[in-house]
C-alpha cells in the first residue's frame, strides 16, 4: 500500500512527505503575512489614536476573551496529541481527539458569537455602520473596525480548520491514516496550530492591553 | 532527520506551560502598568508561540528548511510592522492625525 502512494516525481516516500510538509509551512507563512498586514494596520492606528483604542478595548469582555484563549489552547493540545497517536498507529484515538478539537472550535465560535451579538446590540459595528452612543467616533471606529475584521477573519480560519479536522478525523476512523501514512493529518494539525497562534496575539491586543 | 521525538509527557507539559503563561498574561494586565503592559503581553505571546511552534507543531524534530520559513516569516513581519509604524510615531511637521471634528469617521 505504501509503495502505491508514492507518486512518480519523488524518489522516496520520505522526500514526498517532506515536500508536503514544506509546502504546508510555506502556506502557513503566507497566511501569517496576511495577518501580519492587519497587525501592522493595528500598530499604525494604535500609534495614531492611543487613548481612543483604549476606550474601544475597555468595551470588550476580558472574561469571554480569556475563556476563548483557554479553549483554543486546549484544542491545540488535543490536536497535537492526535497527531502524536496517529504516528504510533492509534488512528481511532486520533479520530476521537480530532472530534473533541472540532467541538472546542465550535465552543470558541459560540463564545465569539455571544460577544458579537453584544456588539451588534450596541451598534458597535465596523466603519460607516458604527453608531455606538456611549463612545465617540474618530479613533474608536478604527479600533472597532480592526477588531471586527481581524476577529472575523480569524473566525473564518477557525471554521475552515474545523471542517478539515472533522474530515481528517473521519478518515482516521475509517483507517486511511496510520504509522506509514499521516502527513495529511500532520498538516491539518499544523493549520489548527496556526489558528491558535493568531489568537494568542489577538487576545492581548484586543482584550488585555489597555 | 528526526533528532528529538515529541512525546506525550512533553505535550502535556507544554499545554500546562501555555495555560500558566495565559494566566501570567492575564494577571499582568491587572497590574495597571500602562504602556509597559503591551510589551509584556506581546512578549508572553511570543514565548507561547515558540512553545506551540517547537512542540505542538514538531518544529524541534524537522529539517532546517521548515524552520527557515518560520524565520523568514518572522523577519518579514518585523520589517513591515516596523517600517509602517515608523510613520505615525515620527511625525513632527504634519499633524499626527486627522482632526476628529473635521471627519468623525476616518
Amino acid at each position: 500500500m505504501s509503495a502505491q502512494r508514492l507518486v512518480e516525481q519523488f524518489e522516496s516516500l520520505e522526500k514526498q512527505d517532506h515536500a508536503a510538509r514544506l509546502a504546508m509551512w510555506m502556506f502557513l507563512g503566507s497566511e501569517t503575512l496576511l495577518f501580519g498586514a492587519l497587525f501592522a494596520a493595528y500598530a499604525y492606528y494604535r500609534g495614531m489614536y492611543p487613548s481612543e483604542f483604549v476606550q474601544a478595548l475597555h468595551h470588550n469582555s476580558v472574561a469571554l476573551g480569556t475563556t476563548n484563549t483557554v479553549v483554543l489552547i486546549t484544542s491545540s493540545f488535543t490536536v497535537a496529541l492526535g497527531v502524536h497517536f496517529v504516528r504510533e498507529g492509534r488512528a481511532r484515538l486520533t479520530a476521537g481527539l480530532f472530534a473533541l478539537s472540532t467541538l472546542f472550535g465550535a465552543v470558541f465560535l459560540v463564545v465569539k458569537g455571544i460577544e458579537y451579538s453584544h456588539h451588534i446590540h450596541e451598534n458597535a459595528l465596523p466603519a460607516g455602520m458604527y453608531a455606538f452612543a456611549e463612545r465617540p467616533p474618530a479613533g474608536v471606529v478604527l479600533g472597532f473596525t480592526l477588531y471586527w475584521f481581524m476577529t472575523a477573519l480569524h473566525g473564518l480560519h477557525v471554521i475552515a480548520g474545523m471542517i478539515m479536522l472533522a474530515v481528517v478525523g473521519l478518515l482516521c476512523w475509517k483507517g486511511r491514516y496510520g504509522v506509514h501514512r499521516n502527513v495529511a493529518v500532520e498538516n491539518v494539525g499544523l493549520y489548527w496550530h496556526l489558528v491558535d497562534v493568531v489568537w494568542i496575539f489577538l487576545w492581548p491586543l484586543f482584550y488585555l492591553t489597555d | 532527520m528526526i533528532s528529538a521525538h515529541v512525546t506525550t509527557p512533553k505535550l502535556v507539559v507544554s499545554w500546562i506551560a501555555l495555560l500558566v503563561l495565559t494566566f501570567l498574561s492575564f494577571g499582568s494586565s491587572l497590574l495597571g502598568l500602562g504602556e509597559a503592559e503591551l510589551f509584556i503581553a506581546l512578549g508572553i505571546s511570543v514565548v507561547k508561540t515558540f512553545v506551540v511552534l517547537f512542540i505542538f507543531m514538531h518544529l524541534v524534530e524537522q529539517r532546517f528548511a521548515n524552520r527557515l520559513i518560520v524565520i523568514l516569516t518572522f523577519l518579514f513581519i518585523v520589517l513591515l510592522v516596523t517600517l509602517t509604524v515608523a510613520d505615525p510615531l515620527t511625525r513632527k511637521t504634519f499633524p499626527p492625525r486627522p482632526d476628529p471634528a473635521a471627519s468623525p469617521y476616518p
